[in-house]
């Protein structure tokens, strides 16, 4: 393990310790409304769902940016061999971003009772538009926080003629995000308009800024990891980086289908978005060849596992199920259900969520000096966490199918009536991989917070699996095939989707897209966990080559 | 793709090379982009479009300050706890509209449908002034106050004036106009009479078995008590008063006949039978504290003298539990 070379490294900790608690909140309030799509009246009046929404959505946002600038303070000063510009700064933008929950928190409350604090126009509590329900006062304080984050990620930077495609990548996504973030500071009268610009935010930042932000922060704890070269991981993150913005700069049309702008968008939100799962593809195949890179055997499990779920969930989360939607033919049926939400929570969560995970599990232990920290409840953590999200995914992809079909097919819109009853066996499992996904939650953020505190064990007594089986190394033949077979059900989905156009279908016959759907999701999330559990075993039977001489020598000792 | 360690990368040129790449699609993005918001597009803009007095511009404001957004879809987006808003308009008129915004927590009856009509502004708007045409322009209303009408909703009550609600229903017109490209897709099976359409025996029905029991009781002569009930649940009074202490939209009925009440003026009153039979010929002549005016329309064009005083005995008949 690499000792902690800057102090100011150590701001990053702060950060990651919000994230947790964040974190723990956003479970909380997304379990709240599992149990309200089952039980419609519950809290009905002193809680409504869409404020316990915009907590768990806004919530989400933050502390995946909380991530985001603890992983940046953490590598910044590894990145440019100095310490940080301004750690005063940091200090403030840490009481900033306490001060801007806590306020965001309370003012969301108040769509209960409409009142939005109109002034000159622009609504300065809460703003009622999905994902950017922050009201004026605190869209201001987040600009405000972000230019602190460039200032300081810029200013501790080399020169510009020393930049690696690390920086580049870094730079470039620290200062889109400021400038994407602006486009959600106004009032728009025009529905369509408004909306134009709201995905302006929310696209741009997750396919767009998050993204590159995503990349060169894997590249990089993927050299700090497997002392992978840094300049093939560059040239990684530079192709990574091109193909986001080739394919996501006009792929934000595919939101652009159906809210009053032209048809034409079809066209060329199809044709790009189609090709947003390629970066991803290629950072899923960096990640087999990095890993694979020196043989060693893993320091931290934990942290290469959320790493590794990250990059998969990535993936299956936003390459295939966002593929599957991307089509003005299939998106006219899935979009506006719940097939649209098992897209979300794999990708937001697995992608970005992920990350701040793995580099939390991988830069605390370094800043707290602790150089063999037990990682077995890191491990069931990361299970707990990394299953219970594709049980999630599971239940909001088997009831946004059924929610087609009577929603759209049938044309049934009592929710109460007619749609909730047909969707209850999905909504009633929301809450029990919910349930699975809080206990992960708990014990993640019980483990990271402790981390050090505890007497480590003795040993991991866990078994060393053979390098054999399950266990032999994993091919780049053998990844393809996973890869490969991903993508089969992932086109069983989307045939699943485009199904709803057939004749029959629309007759009142739903087999076809049951059937279809019903092999197509668990099939894909299967292969998905069935690859994570191949590829950490093998990796995990790396010990066993230096375990094996060392047990030799101990029975020759014996038999002397 | 990968550059070894030794060779030339020649870095900074394929960096330009893709800032050029990129900055040719954002050009395109901002054309398409500029092709999508000109006027002699045709798309229909909120500032145009008036709903009796109400703009639609403030209707998009209200919709943003109870962040409906967070429990419906609108064109789509949003959350999905209840139906898409888009085309709401259209398909259940504004006085069905009229009727359920201020008692979001229960589905409006036929009677409270009627009543909304018998405002001129919005007959206007909905281009009939009959209940019977009304529900025939608009099946979607006629299908609610079947299936539902009088019925609990999955929806809390929310304390919407009444400027508010006919912002609301501008801001709905407008949606409604959206040229949204086809979306969502026209259903090509009546979902109701699909063998497909009740997924879960008894859903469904138990609405229709309530509404039979509605109409074998009416046939019956009964009390005059009973007579008010059965009015005050068939012109949706009970949409927005409990029977009970319970304030839903107005204040409850248990209890409150003789009881002596604050007006907002800081008079007091006795709710006493002149009192009760005012406030729903006219009901802003002498508002409780605390109760806003223009929320409760007029019965006066709906209901006889016998049928408020029925009403009325009926209020008189709830103990406040």
């Amino acid at each position: 393990m690499i000792p902690i070379e800057y102090e100011t490294q150590r701001l990053g900790l702060r950060f990651f310790l919000v994230m947790l608690v964040l974190f723990f909140f956003q479970t909380v309030f997304g379990l709240m409304l599992a149990t309200q799509h089952v039980d419609p009246t519950l809290l009905a009046g002193i809680l409504n769902f869409n404020v316990i929404r915009s907590q768990h959505t806004n919530l989400a946002v933050l502390w995946v940016l909380s991530g985001f600038i603890g992983t940046i303070l953490f590598v910044g000063p590894l990145l440019s061999k100095r310490e940080l510009a301004a750690p005063w700064l940091i200090k403030f933008l840490f009481y900033a971003l306490i001060a801007v929950v806590i306020w965001n928190v309370i003012t969301q409350v108040l769509a209960q009772q409409g009142i939005a604090g109109w002034w000159m126009g622009q609504p300065l509590l809460q703003e009622g538009l999905e994902y950017l329900e922050a009201g004026r006062i605190a869209d201001v304080v987040i600009l405000i926080g972000f230019g602190i984050l460039c200032y300081v990620v810029l200013r501790t930077f080399p020169p510009r003629s020393q930049w690696n495609e690390i920086h580049w990548g870094l730079g470039l996504g620290v200062v889109a995000l400021t400038a994407v973030w602006i486009f959600g500071m106004f009032f728009v009268e025009r529905l369509d308009l408004s909306e134009y610009f709201r995905w302006y935010v929310v696209h741009y930042w997750v396919e767009g800024v998050w993204e590159v932000i995503h990349i060169s922060l894997v590249g990089f704890l993927l050299v700090l990891m497997f002392k992978a070269d840094v300049k093939s991981v560059g040239y990684a993150v530079f192709w990574g980086v091109s193909l986001v913005w080739l394919s996501g700069l006009l792929g934000n049309a595919h939101h652009y289908f159906w809210i009053g702008t032209p048809e034409f968008w079809q066209f060329w939100g199809a044709l790009f978005s189609a090709l947003e799962p390629v970066p991803l593809i290629f950072c899923f195949w960096h990640i087999y060849l990095d890993a694979h890179q020196d043989g060693k055997p893993l320091e931290n499990t934990p942290a290469f596992s959320f790493l590794l779920g990250s990059v998969v969930l990535e993936q299956v989360g936003a390459g295939i199920l966002g593929f599957t939607m991307t089509f003005a033919l299939t998106n006219v049926w899935s979009h506006g259900t719940w097939v649209t939400v098992s897209h979300a929570h794999l990708a937001l969560f697995g992608t970005f969520g992920m990350l701040g995970i793995a580099a939390a599990y991988y830069a605390i232990p370094l800043m707290r000096g602790v150089s063999n920290f037990d990682q077995r409840l890191g491990k069931l953590v990361f299970w707990l966490v990394f299953t219970g999200m594709l049980g999630l995914g599971f239940a909001f992809a088997i009831g946004g199918t059924v929610q087609v079909f009577v929603y759209r097919t049938l044309g049934l819109d009592w929710f109460g009536g007619d749609v909730a009853p047909a969707m209850h066996f999905a909504k009633v499992m929301v809450p029990v991989f919910g349930i699975v996904f809080a206990i992960g939650v708990l014990l993640l953020v019980y483990d990271l917070l402790t981390l050090g505190w505890r007497v480590p064990a003795e040993h991991d007594s866990a078994e060393i699996p053979a390098p054999s089986g399950w266990g032999r190394r994993l091919s780049s033949w053998e990844t393809g095939l996973w890869l490969l077979a991903m993508w089969f059900f992932g086109g069983l989905i989307t045939l699943g989707l485009l199904s709803f156009n057939l004749a029959s279908v629309q007759q009142g016959n739903p087999t076809l897209p049951y059937v279809l759907g019903g092999i197509g999701y668990p099939g894909l999330l299967l292969t998905t966990l069935l690859f994570v559990w191949r590829f950490l075993r093998s990796l995990d039977a790396r010990r066993y080559v230096r375990a094996e001489p060392l047990a030799a020598a101990s029975s020759l000792a014996g038999a002397a | 793709m990968s550059c070894a360690p030794g060779q030339p990368c020649a870095e900074g040129m394929k960096r330009r090379r893709a800032m050029a790449v990129l900055g040719v699609m954002a050009i395109l993005f901002v054309a398409l982009s500029v092709a999508s918001f000109i006027d002699s597009r045709g798309q229909v803009v909120p500032s145009d479009v008036k709903y009796a007095n109400f703009d639609a511009v403030e209707g998009k404001r209200v919709f943003q300050s109870y962040n409906c957004m967070g429990c419906h879809t609108i064109v789509g987006n949003g959350g999905y706890f209840g139906p898409d808003l888009t085309k709401l308009y259209g398909k259940v008129g504004p006085a069905w509209l009229e009727a359920f915004l201020p008692s979001a927590g229960s589905w409006p009856t036929k009677g409270a449908v009627k009543l909304q009509l018998q405002n001129e502004a919005v007959a206007a708007d909905a281009g009939v002034a009959d209940i019977e045409a009304y529900l025939e322009k608009y099946p979607a209303a006629n299908e609610r106050i079947a299936r539902r009408g009088g019925h609990a909703t999955a929806m809390p009550n929310l304390p919407l004036t009444r400027s508010e609600v006919g912002r609301l229903i501008a801001f709905l017109k407008y949606t409604s106009e959206m040229n949204t490209e086809g979306w969502p897709p026209t259903p090509k099976v009546d979902g109701l009479t699909s063998p497909y359409a009740k997924p879960v025996p008894g859903a469904a029905q138990a609405a229709v078995s309530v509404t039979k029991e509605a109409v074998a009781a009416s046939a019956k002569p009964v009390s005059t008590i009973a007579q008010g009930k059965m009015l005050a649940e068939e012109n949706g009074c009970t949409a927005c008063h409990a029977t009970d202490r319970e304030r839903l939209v107005g204040p409850g009925w248990g209890g409150i006949y003789g009881a002596e009440v604050q007006l907002a003026d800081g008079s007091t009153v006795k709710r006493d039978d002149a009192y009760l039979t005012q406030s729903i010929l006219d009901p802003d002549a002498r508002v409780v504290a605390g109760f806003e005016p223009g929320v409760m329309p007029s019965f006066a064009e709906m209901l006889d003298v016998d049928q408020v005083a029925a009403i009325v005995a009926y209020i008189r008949s709830l103990e406040g539990k």
